[in-house]
């Protein structure tokens, strides 16, 4: 038996599937193609699959990660053309590798990078934005209000923070000497779907459309969503974002506290 | 024209997963190629719809022909379509999210009667005429079939025509029709004229019905030269005919989320309620042969993990012990379940159970339907107290803990010694779960009983009797809750209300059909959905359209009344529904197809066990 990890894009086709039906959509994907996906012994068996952090529904990603558990080898390769060919369009499998730590996906995130599209109700330019955002992470602490099962509570979001940063869409053509600030090519499309205007009730000018690029916690231990972090800006960094689009664009794993690439051979090898 | 459907709408409802279309084995083509456009509507959500069998068959049947292009259209839940009448989206197909009303032709699927407002309500979203007669050359042809078909009359003015009975031949030769009408540049009113000779076709507006005076139907009148009697359409032979070799996986937990194999259609029994056991006969059966091969390329083409066997009586199948030996043999190493619902308790073996036990413990349901053995025999339900008894003992000695007990309350001559019959038999399953050691059974008794209130249906020996008044079944709701004392036994019943309104529906004429209208003006819709129910409504449209409901649900008919679906055949001759009725009085039971035929009418098709 092996166990393998991959990494995954959910698209905009399947951006409303809950996380709960997405694996049933892996599953039901894996008998139609024949992939050797081992099952629990007992009664009641059910395929041996970890999947990483579940996603809202209506957020994208281009990079999901899951842990399988194989019953026969399968070269990752040829796990990731198998797949490929029985899921339903907007799931693309694209990387993939045997994971021979014992590390389990779920268990390990810390960390997941954001790509989250706005409008801004003020008429603030982009380094006026920027400014606000600097001055909005040296505050010593951030605290928002966080609706939790027992009632709400005040949070300190500021150790969740791991980096902030403010971009304009469809400027990055422009600047292509600086890669660091190209936007996800997902983000780039929807952003140019509202400027057509092709969807419909969200129409903003160009110049009211911003990209909040983030690095935030993100697991068991602590977690800071996406949505927390836009609201946190609107109350204390004094601007008026309204999130049109949020896409995840990377999940990090912890080791002795250093952060990997999910699939990053140190995390993957032997221990 | 395709319609984007934004985010913020999307983000805004709840599951928008029924709105979004894309899932696998969805059908996409080319309009280029396409001829006609045949908009599926099921008027009811995306899971009820999606869990239904016929369209399944009938989406892939029209999309396996190239100049077809079927679609999918389910009622939007109430958010969903409050943010479409806001926001200008009228109802759009699944597949392309094309707007209903450019499609050539709208079929919807009669399932149940209450679903009747939704229908009206999805016509409106379309921009569609709700009634046939304001319909011009812009709109398309609206068109119905399914079960409640068979009294179309309540549908009369909005639809333009029906389909009887079941559809694989039928609907592609309207196609071929339409097609054919679509080049020649003629009228509407040419094409219906068209499709009049085609066997099953009923266009309403080609005939006049003329009352008596106490408002009984006096005679039904065709306007030219159309069928005094419209045949139902029927396949001769379930194994030579069409069935999917794939359907659609959704992405959301539907309520039937499996791949459903139907055995046979029609039913040997003859349960005088039952308005299935009669307008589906003659019995044809699929051979387990055939039914393997099915099984097998709806997996691989599916990769679902459960198969049900589907049909109105599974343990009547002639091949079930070696149709589920196959199933289980090919599907157990795959890990995919096989469920076995609609069992009948007389032909329960435990070899069967243990069997499907092997790949998963399911839930065990019987539907023993009145309280005692007389009442049991004038319903012609051939099922004994002792043979209830031993299936379920059987089936605590194997591990199973929980049993639903299905009844019905204001049967034909039901006295309260039947309803008392029903908590008597609640208590003889706690027994019998007793009896078993400890060891033996499963942990935690749970029995359900659940009673609906008895509707007389259309082409059913009970549709000449009275359904009891509200009030009547209220108070025989109240009894059998008294009499229910173990704590082991809980009990659930249905709304009489929703009950009442089904019988008006059920054997309505063609004047109900304004108040299907009223009552969705006054807002009503999803009917069938608990929370969206609103009785009042309904008496005030009746009200309004003058229409008395007593008279359709209340009133008992003489032998001799012509009902608003007499020009209907299904085969099983009104003569026969009289003598069962005569019978069901006598308390004399009429026994099964299979052991003798007792001469219905349904061999006059030419087909199934009628001919063996």
């Amino acid at each position: 038996m092996s166990k393998i990890r991959f990494k995954f894009t959910r698209g905009e086709q399947v951006k409303y599937i809950s996380h709960l039906d997405m694996m049933k959509v892996f599953e039901r994907a894996a008998r139609r193609g024949n992939l050797p996906i081992a099952y629990s012994q007992g009664f009641n068996p059910h395929p041996q699959m970890v999947f990483g952090l579940p996603l809202s529904v209506g957020v994208t990603s281009e990079a999901e990660y899951a842990d399988f558990d194989l019953a026969a080898d399968m070269k990752p390769q040829d796990f990731i053309e198998s797949y490929n060919k029985v899921l339903p369009k907007g799931f693309i499998i694209t990387d993939a590798n045997y994971n021979q730590g014992k590390n389990n996906i779920m268990a390990t995130i810390s960390k997941a990078s954001y790509s989250i599209l706005v409008s801004s109700g003020k008429k603030d330019g982009i380094d006026t934005i920027c400014k606000k955002v600097e001055e909005f992470l040296s505050q010593a602490d951030i605290i928002v209000r966080k609706e939790t099962k027992s009632g709400a509570k005040d949070v300190d979001i500021k150790p969740m923070i791991h980096g902030i940063q403010v971009l304009i869409p469809g400027a990055c053509n422009e600047k292509e000497d600086k890669n660091s600030s190209c936007l996800s090519p997902f983000i780039e499309e929807y952003a140019q779907r509202i400027l057509d205007n092709s969807v419909d009730g969200q129409c903003s000018k160009s110049d009211h459309l911003f990209c909040v690029s983030a690095l935030l916690s993100a697991g068991s231990a602590a977690n800071l969503k996406p949505e927390l972090l836009i609201s946190a800006l609107n109350q204390t960094a004094d601007l008026e974002f309204n999130v049109l689009k949020i896409h995840r664009t990377g999940l990090y794993v912890e080791r002795d506290r250093r952060t990997f690439d999910p699939l990053d051979f140190e995390i993957l090898k032997v221990v | 024209m395709t319609l984007k459907i934004s985010d913020q709408i999307l983000q805004s409802v709840e599951k928008p997963s029924r709105y979004i279309g894309n899932e696998w084995n969805s059908v996409h083509k080319d309009l280029k190629d396409i001829k006609a456009r045949f908009a599926f509507c099921f008027p009811d959500v995306y899971e009820i719809g999606m869990s239904h069998l016929g369209m399944k068959i009938l989406y892939h049947l029209l999309n396996d022909q190239k100049d077809i292009y079927c679609e999918r259209v389910f009622a939007p839940w109430v958010d969903m379509e409050e943010k479409m009448r806001q926001n200008g989206i009228p109802l759009f197909s699944l597949e392309s999210h094309t707007p209903v009303k450019e499609f050539d032709i709208v079929g919807f699927t009669l399932q149940y009667e209450m679903s009747y407002t939704n229908i009206v309500n999805m016509l409106d979203l379309s921009g569609i005429p709700i009634r046939s007669a304001d319909r011009g050359k812009d709109h398309p042809f609206v068109c119905a079939g399914g079960p409640c078909a068979y009294n179309p009359e309540p549908l009369a003015n909005i639809i333009d025509f029906f389909m009887m009975g079941e559809g694989e031949e039928i609907i592609l030769e309207v196609m071929d029709a339409y097609m054919e009408w679509k080049d020649s540049g003629k009228d509407r009113t040419d094409f219906l004229d068209r499709i009049a000779s085609i066997e099953g076709i009923y266009v309403p507006a080609f005939y006049k019905v003329e009352y008596n005076a106490d408002g009984t139907i006096q005679r039904m009148v065709p306007q030219g030269n159309y069928p005094q009697k419209i045949k139902k359409r029927i396949i001769k032979d379930l194994n030579e005919t069409y069935f999917p070799d794939r359907i659609i996986v959704p992405f959301m937990d539907i309520v039937h989320d499996r791949i459903m194999l139907e055995l046979f259609r029609g039913c040997i029994r003859g349960c005088r309620f039952c308005q299935a056991g009669f307008i589906y006969r003659p019995v044809r059966e699929r051979t387990p042969g055939k039914l393997l091969e099915y099984a097998k390329k709806l997996q691989e083409n599916t990769g679902y993990e459960e198969i049900s066997l589907t049909s109105l009586s599974t343990s009547d199948f002639e091949s079930l012990g070696a149709l589920t030996e196959g199933l289980i043999e090919e599907m157990e190493p795959k890990k995919v379940n096989l469920s076995l619902p609609s069992l009948r308790i007389d032909s329960f073996s435990l070899d069967l159970m243990e069997k499907a036990q092997k790949v998963r413990k399911s839930g065990l349901t019987f539907a023993p339907e009145a309280g005692t053995q007389r009442l049991r025999d004038v319903i012609n339900k051939g099922v004994t107290e002792e043979d209830l008894i031993k299936s379920v003992t059987t089936a605590f000695g194997g591990g199973w803990n929980g049993v639903k007990l299905y009844f019905m309350l204001g049967l034909p001559t039901e006295t309260n010694e039947d309803i008392e019959g029903i908590a008597d038999l609640g208590n003889k399953v706690v027994s019998a779960y007793m009896s078993v050691p400890k060891e033996k059974r499963g942990k935690g008794l749970r029995v359900t009983i659940s009673t609906s209130s008895f509707v007389p249906k259309p082409f059913t020996p009970f549709q000449w009797e009275a359904q009891d008044t509200m009030e009547t079944l209220k108070e025989k709701q109240l009894l059998l809750k008294s009499k229910i004392k173990s704590k082991y036994i809980s009990y659930n019943w249905h709304d009489p209300e929703l009950s009442f309104l089904e019988s008006v529906f059920a054997r309505g004429d063609r004047r109900v059909g304004d108040v299907l209208i009223s009552a969705w003006e006054k807002g009503s819709r999803f009917d069938s959905w608990g929370d969206h129910f609103k009785f009042n409504n309904w008496m005030e449209a009746f009200r309004d359209c003058g229409i008395d409901p007593a008279f359709y649900a209340n009133r008992k008919r003489q032998e001799g009344e012509i009902f608003p679906w007499d020009h209907i055949d299904v085969g099983v001759t009104k003569k026969f529904l009289w003598k069962e009725n005569q019978k069901a009085h006598d308390g004399d039971v009429t026994s099964n197809c299979r052991l003798d035929c007792s001469g219905c009418g349904a061999a006059a098709f030419g087909g199934g066990l009628c001919h063996e």
